[in-house]
This record gives C-alpha cells, sequence and structure tokens, in this order.
C-alpha cells in the first residue's frame, strides 16, 4: 500500500538554501512533523564536492569560471549542477525503507531507469560505479550521492536533461573518474526535452519505487499547507 | 559550576539553536511568499515546524526533569 508523501517542485534554487532546506527538513520527518517528503528542483550553477572528493586532483576550474565551490556531506565525489539538470532529494525516513543504505541508492537507480525510459533510453547499472550510466560506449547520465543520519535521507540524484557537459570534464573531473564521457538526454534522444517534460515521469517513477503517493504542494494559489492525517494528529497535541 | 548545572546550560543552547533556525526559515518563508514562491515559502515553513518541535520537545523533557527533582509541598 502506497504511502503519503509531500512533493515539492521548488524552481531554481541555490545549493546553499536547498541544502539547509534540506537538513531541517530533515529534522521535521525525523520528528514525524511531516511525512517522507521529496523535493525537486534546479540549481544555478554550482560544484559540489563530497566526502571522497581529492580536491587538488578533481577541481581544475578557470579562473574566469566564476562558479561557487560548495563542500557538502554527501557520499561521492564532485559534481557540477547548473539549469538544465533535474536534482532530487528525496527525504525519506529509511526506518520506513528497509534500513538499508545500498539498497536505498539501489532503489534511486531504479527509479533513474524508470524516469528515462518513456524518452527510448535504456538506464544502467555499472559495476563499481553509483549513477546511471547508458552505453555502448559509457556515458553517464544521472550522479548519485547521499547522506543518511538517524535513518533519514538527504541529498539524492542530478539527472542531465538538457545542459552543457563540458564543466564535467573542464572544470572538475566529475565523479573522480578520468575519462569518462557526460551526456544529457536531449543530447541522446536527439531534440529539445526540458526538465518540465522530465519531472512527470521522475514524480512517478519515485512513487512506483518507494511506494509513495506523492501530494504536489499547489504553487499558484492557497498558502501551500494542506490537509494531512499528520497535520490533525499536530492539531490534537 | 557544577556538571549537572554545565548540562542543562547545553541543552538550553540546544533550544536556542533550534529556535535560531526556525526563525531564519520563518524569514525566508516570508521573504518566498512575498515573492509568490508558494512550494519554497511553504518548504521553509515545515522546515521550520520541524525545529519548533525539536524545541518544545527539549522545553518538555526540562519541565519533567524539573518536576521530578521539585520538593514543594502541595496546599493543605
Amino acid at each position: 500500500m502506497a504511502r503519503g508523501a509531500y512533493l515539492m517542485q521548488l524552481g531554481t534554487v541555490p545549493y546553499r538554501e536547498a541544502w539547509d532546506l534540506q537538513r531541517s527538513l530533515a529534522g521535521a520527518v525525523s520528528q514525524g512533523a511531516i511525512p517522507d517528503t521529496v523535493l525537486l528542483l534546479e540549481h544555478p550553477p554550482v560544484v559540489t564536492v563530497g566526502r571522497r572528493t581529492d580536491e587538488s586532483a578533481e577541481l581544475h576550474l578557470p579562473a574566469d569560471a566564476g562558479v561557487e565551490i560548495v563542500e557538502t556531506d554527501r557520499g561521492g565525489k564532485s559534481t557540477f549542477h547548473g539549469p538544465g539538470q533535474l536534482v532530487c532529494y528525496p527525504i525519506l525516513d529509511l526506518t520506513r525503507h528497509g534500513r538499508d543504505v545500498k539498497r536505498y541508492v539501489r532503489e534511486l537507480e531504479e527509479a533513474l531507469i524508470r524516469t528515462i525510459a518513456p524518452f527510448g533510453l535504456e538506464g544502467q547499472r555499472l559495476e563499481g560505479l553509483t549513477g546511471l550510466w547508458l552505453s555502448p560506449p559509457p556515458r553517464k547520465i544521472a550522479s548519485i550521492g547521499v547522506h543518511v543520519s538517524r535513518w533519514v535521507t538527504t541529498h539524492g540524484y542530478a539527472l542531465n536533461v538538457d545542459l552543457d557537459p563540458a564543466p564535467f570534464t573542464e572544470w572538475i573531473t566529475a565523479c573522480g573518474l578520468e575519462d569518462a564521457t557526460f551526456t544529457t538526454v536531449a543530447r541522446e534522444t536527439g531534440r529539445p526535452v526540458t526538465v518540465a517534460d522530465v519531472r512527470p515521469h521522475a514524480v512517478a517513477a519515485l512513487g512506483e519505487v518507494f511506494g509513495l503517493e506523492l501530494e504536489e504542494l499547489p504553487a499558484g494559489d492557497g498558502i501551500g499547507l494542506w490537509t494531512q492525517p499528520v497535520h490533525a494528529e499536530l492539531a490534537k497535541r | 559550576m557544577s556538571e549537572r548545572l554545565d548540562g542543562v546550560a547545553r541543552v538550553y543552547d540546544e533550544i536556542a539553536a533550534e529556535l535560531e533556525q526556525a526563525l531564519a526559515h520563518v524569514r525566508v518563508a516570508a521573504e518566498h511568499y512575498r515573492n509568490e514562491l508558494v512550494p519554497r515559502g511553504a518548504a521553509h515553513a515545515w522546515a521550520a515546524h520541524g525545529h519548533l518541535l525539536a524545541a518544545r520537545d527539549h522545553l518538555e523533557a526540562q519541565a519533567r526533569d524539573h518536576a521530578d527533582h521539585a520538593v514543594a509541598e502541595p496546599d493543605t
């Protein structure tokens, strides 16, 4: 049976604001104040480094790149975010999803596979490498980096929909992978594809894989608060 | 300072930190609502809610601890 969850489509959000938001929402999920919550957004251009990043080897940004570098608490190595990339941050309480971080990452990969399938793309896992790939030859189309604290997840995946993948190789050695090729949904399909085109498929895939009934926050009217059983319980306190 | 009082002070530091984070999120929420960015505003509102609950839980724990140590005689 699907479990109720919140879906927040946030538009373009600076990386630090989104990170701060994730950490606080993770606290709210952990407290039981809100159910599992999925954030979908895009970031302005930013390079992020994870706990396993070797900065001297991976970062080689030109002096005039003018892009922010943020050190994060997620796993994995360096990556690039920018407009045209669908970023998904599921804030899930893994005590309801198997208490298994490896399984969680595999499920994120599965959600990505199902997200790009409607575009005629067959995503693949590569042994020993996190993220989603197309092949042959191997081309990385999505990156995954997660953080889990008290079984509540933050960070997530970034799917390249339609952006110039040059920063992945020219500014950084993304994911610590020398000679890796990065691609996008638009490049692979040979036609323009927007983040808005991909988003509904991402939502459906996350719902299927994690057994969530995602309820979206209305963007245009109302004040953004809506009825959920958890709210009635809170009101009784 | 006794170890016990130092521990209590640290709990109140944690409460203050939670409330400061709630305050920051509420201010950002107000700004986003003013700019008609409803989902972003709501996300920050819920983030604030989590911090308030955490602060309340700490305060209630302190109240229970106080009650356990209270020696006041009931009215007769």
